[in-house]
């Protein structure tokens, strides 16, 4: 296990010096015309460079089938390069343009979002905005210096996500005027803990068109014991693959994945090449066993009494823990569980998802719901 | 009655070592290791349609007339009901028929009168339902309103919402059941009741049983005609109780409208009607209920729904009443709950009681996911 968990460290140090394909093609990619709805052109779909893996494999859905754009987005302040995805809305003259920001967990990537991000277009009409990313420590967000060294505690990662959120609207979505745009930050797992704890961070503009958090199958109590048993479960899981093809059947295969289209285009982002040909786990989660008590503490406290529209996703069993409960039934917040879906819910159920945080933007955006009264309407 | 025996069953739910990890088709957290029965849910899942349980397709023409023989039958289920033990299937289908037939006859607004004790969520906790009944006076020779949420997260959903029933069809003019958002088939699946019922009796006729009868539950209840009770609270498209007369409530809880509105709002600070946080229904304001008792010459809007650690809360200068009937929810929340009396004169008392106490709980594995990050 230590051998191997050297060899790979070795092998990503090396990725991160060279880059993992050829930096002309990345760069190309990156800073080719992008699009800017500032000016309210509408963008022209650009075919994809830098997919990290090979795109003729059959087994492999590519990022571009989900999104329309990807962008490294260089934050010198928190001495990342962040990997992007983004569609932006097809309209802009709807009254709400309600943008979905997506946060994934410890070990997966922005993908893990692909499926889902696709369905809410399609639902929507095109009528909504999404946004994912490569968290730091994971896919193919990269620090710009490899030699400094790297925190995974919370409050990094939120300070990433408040910076990127900034980034993202400034480029992209600045010549809307402010008060159609309807945020929706959602996080699964780790993801889902960073969004609530980013709250308080928002700007005041941000803040502003902030609609609501959603929370992806976390509960504080079980992520934390959970955490104690993370080291039986990385016992069990192969980091290195013959192939993408057998990456996507293995995570199928053991229930991790439920939904082959959704594992087609996450699985393989969670890996990456080898010199052998085969393929190998890119994020090691035991590298952030040190920040693990700052990832939840606190969460459920922190959620139910931020002050907007909460919803949270669980997979599986109603599991909630004590602050949960008394929030719940006190009406702080909405509950919706699916009980036929794995822990990776925005994989396995996206239409279902989609659906879920559909209705909730439509729902708690004071811009689209009027209520309906006939009090004082009787003869 | 002591909030201390409270920590160790607290303890004994935390500290059960967990045993059934690898089992993913028991299902449920709130799994009863001693009981686990095997079940093909895949062909329970085929007909969860209203009705399919048939316990309503002979329904009579008139109300139920208790005569020697079902008075009983009905006392020995209630005997034995009372020792939380559950009935046997047939049985169960023998109760929710004679019980279609005492609840098809009531209004949607039932009228009730002084005095009578009222009482909110309840939530499967049998041995707190029977303390209830130690602290608010015996049924019959107290009457009793009910404003729903018999069943779901508790252990003791079928023994309580069984009991509730038998007492219902035994006294119907002593006892009222309103119907809560959770007595509906889409939540019962999520929170427990569905699951209990596989557990206990194997298979999901039980559940539809129940499921088919909660269609028949009255909404509200007026007391005297002063006091307005419901399981939620009030909806943008209920201005008058004449509206909620009009309702037809036969069928299961909607996912929006004015059923649903009355069985999931919540009564809130800010003025006017505001979206709810819960996903279904609304907020209203003291404007709202001021005039909705105003309106309707009511004193009082008396409702459940939401917890509140003293069992009981005042809101919009006492316009409005919340009433908590489940000590220590969930068997960890550490409330208090209240029941409360209006008497002859419509005086109101609170009688606030804690978790009973009780032979032992039953050994809870709360199941740890294996991968949760």
């Amino acid at each position: 296990m230590a051998g191997s968990d050297l060899r790979r460290k070795a092998v990503l140090r090396h990725l991160d010096l060279v880059g993992q394909s050829s930096p002309e093609e990345e760069e190309k990619d990156a800073l080719g015309e992008l699009p800017s709805l500032g000016n309210h052109e509408l963008k022209i779909h650009h075919r994809p460079v830098n997919d990290g893996y090979d795109n003729e494999n059959e087994a492999v859905l590519g990022w571009n089938d989900f999104f329309d754009h990807q962008e490294r987005i260089r934050v010198e302040e928190r001495n990342f390069e962040f990997n992007t995805y983004y569609s932006l809305p097809k309209s802009l003259e709807e009254p709400s343009v309600p943008v979905f920001v997506f946060h994934h967990g410890a070990g997966s990537s922005g993908l893990t979002f692909a499926n889902l991000s696709k369905k809410m277009e399609e639902k929507t009409d095109g009528r909504c905005a999404v946004f994912a990313f490569d968290a730091r420590g994971h896919g193919q967000t990269r620090p710009i210096d490899s030699e400094k060294d790297v925190s995974y505690a919370l409050s990094e990662f939120v300070k990433d996500f408040v910076t990127l959120l900034d980034r993202f609207f400034n480029s992209h979505l600045s010549g809307l005027a402010a008060t159609r745009l309807s945020i929706i930050l959602v996080g699964h797992s780790l993801g889902a803990s960073i969004c609530t704890f980013s709250h308080s961070e928002l700007t005041t503009e941000t803040k502003k068109r902030l609609v609501g958090i959603c929370m992806l199958d976390i509960v504080e109590e079980a992520a934390i014991k959970a955490l104690e048993k993370v080291h039986t479960f990385l016992l069990s899981t192969p980091n290195v693959f013959a192939n993408y093809e057998e990456a996507i059947d293995w995570h199928v295969s053991h229930g991790l994945s439920r939904c082959r289209e959704s594992a087609q285009v996450a699985i393989p982002a969670l890996f990456t090449g080898t010199k052998s040909g085969k393929i190998m786990r890119i994020t090691n989660l035991k590298d952030f066993q040190p920040y693990w008590d700052t990832w939840f503490k606190g969460l459920s406290q922190r959620f139910v009494s931020s002050p907007t529209a909460k919803l949270l996703l669980l997979a599986g069993n109603e599991n909630l823990d004590k602050e949960l409960i008394i929030g719940q039934m006190q009406g702080m917040y909405q509950l919706v569980v699916s009980q036929d879906s794995g822990h990776f819910i925005q994989e396995d159920e996206p239409i279902k998802t989609a659906i879920t945080l559909i209705d909730f933007w439509k729902r708690n955006d004071s811009r689209s719901t009027v209520i309906k009264s006939n009090w004082g309407k009787r003869n | 009655m002591d909030l201390d025996l409270d920590v160790p069953m607290h303890d004994a739910i935390e500290d059960q070592p967990v045993t059934q990890d690898e089992d993913k088709n028991s299902g449920n957290e709130n799994e009863l290791t001693a009981t686990t029965t095997s079940v093909d849910e895949d062909e329970e899942k085929d007909d969860f349609k209203p009705g399919s349980s048939g316990i309503a397709d002979h329904k009579s023409a008139k109300p139920l007339e208790l005569n020697n023989s079902n008075i009983n039958q009905l006392d020995q289920w209630i005997d034995y009901l009372g020792k939380c033990q559950i009935l046997s299937e047939d049985d169960v289908a023998r109760l929710c028929k004679m019980a279609v037939d005492v609840l098809q006859f009531e209004e949607n607004v039932k009228p009730i009168n002084v005095p009578v004790t009222i009482c909110g969520d309840v939530h499967g906790q049998f041995h707190d339902l029977m303390e209830l009944f130690r602290i608010g006076g015996p049924c019959p020779d107290t009457n009793y309103l009910f404003m729903g949420d018999y069943v779901d997260r508790g252990y003791y959903s079928v023994e309580t919402v069984s009991y509730l029933v038998a007492m219902k069809v035994r006294y119907p003019h002593r006892i009222t059941i309103l119907r809560g958002n959770h007595e509906s088939r889409q939540i019962t699946q999520v929170y427990g009741f569905y699951d209990e019922c596989l557990r206990k009796y194997g298979s999901a006729s039980v559940w539809k049983m129940f499921t088919d009868l909660f269609d028949y539950f009255p909404i509200t209840a007026l007391v005297d005609n002063k006091v307005f009770c419901l399981h939620g609270g009030l909806s943008p498209m209920i201005e008058t109780i004449d509206q909620v007369r009009e309702l037809n409530r036969i069928q299961e809880v909607p996912h929006e409208g004015p059923m649903c509105d009355l069985l999931w709002s919540d009564p809130d600070d800010r003025g006017g009607w505001g979206i709810s946080p819960r996903g279904a229904g609304f907020t209203f304001g003291q404007d709202i209920s001021e005039q909705f008792n105003h309106t309707n010459d009511l004193s009082l809007i008396a409702r459940a729904h939401q917890l509140v650690m003293e069992g009981y809360a005042w809101s919009h200068q006492q316009n409005v009443v919340t009433i908590f009937s489940a000590p220590n929810y969930c068997y960890r929340c550490g409330n208090q709950a209240a029941i409360m009396e209006v008497d002859e004169n419509h005086n109101r008392q609170f009688l606030q009681y804690d978790p009973s106490i009780r032979p032992g709980e039953p050994t809870v594995s709360r199941k740890t996911p294996d991968y949760f990050l």
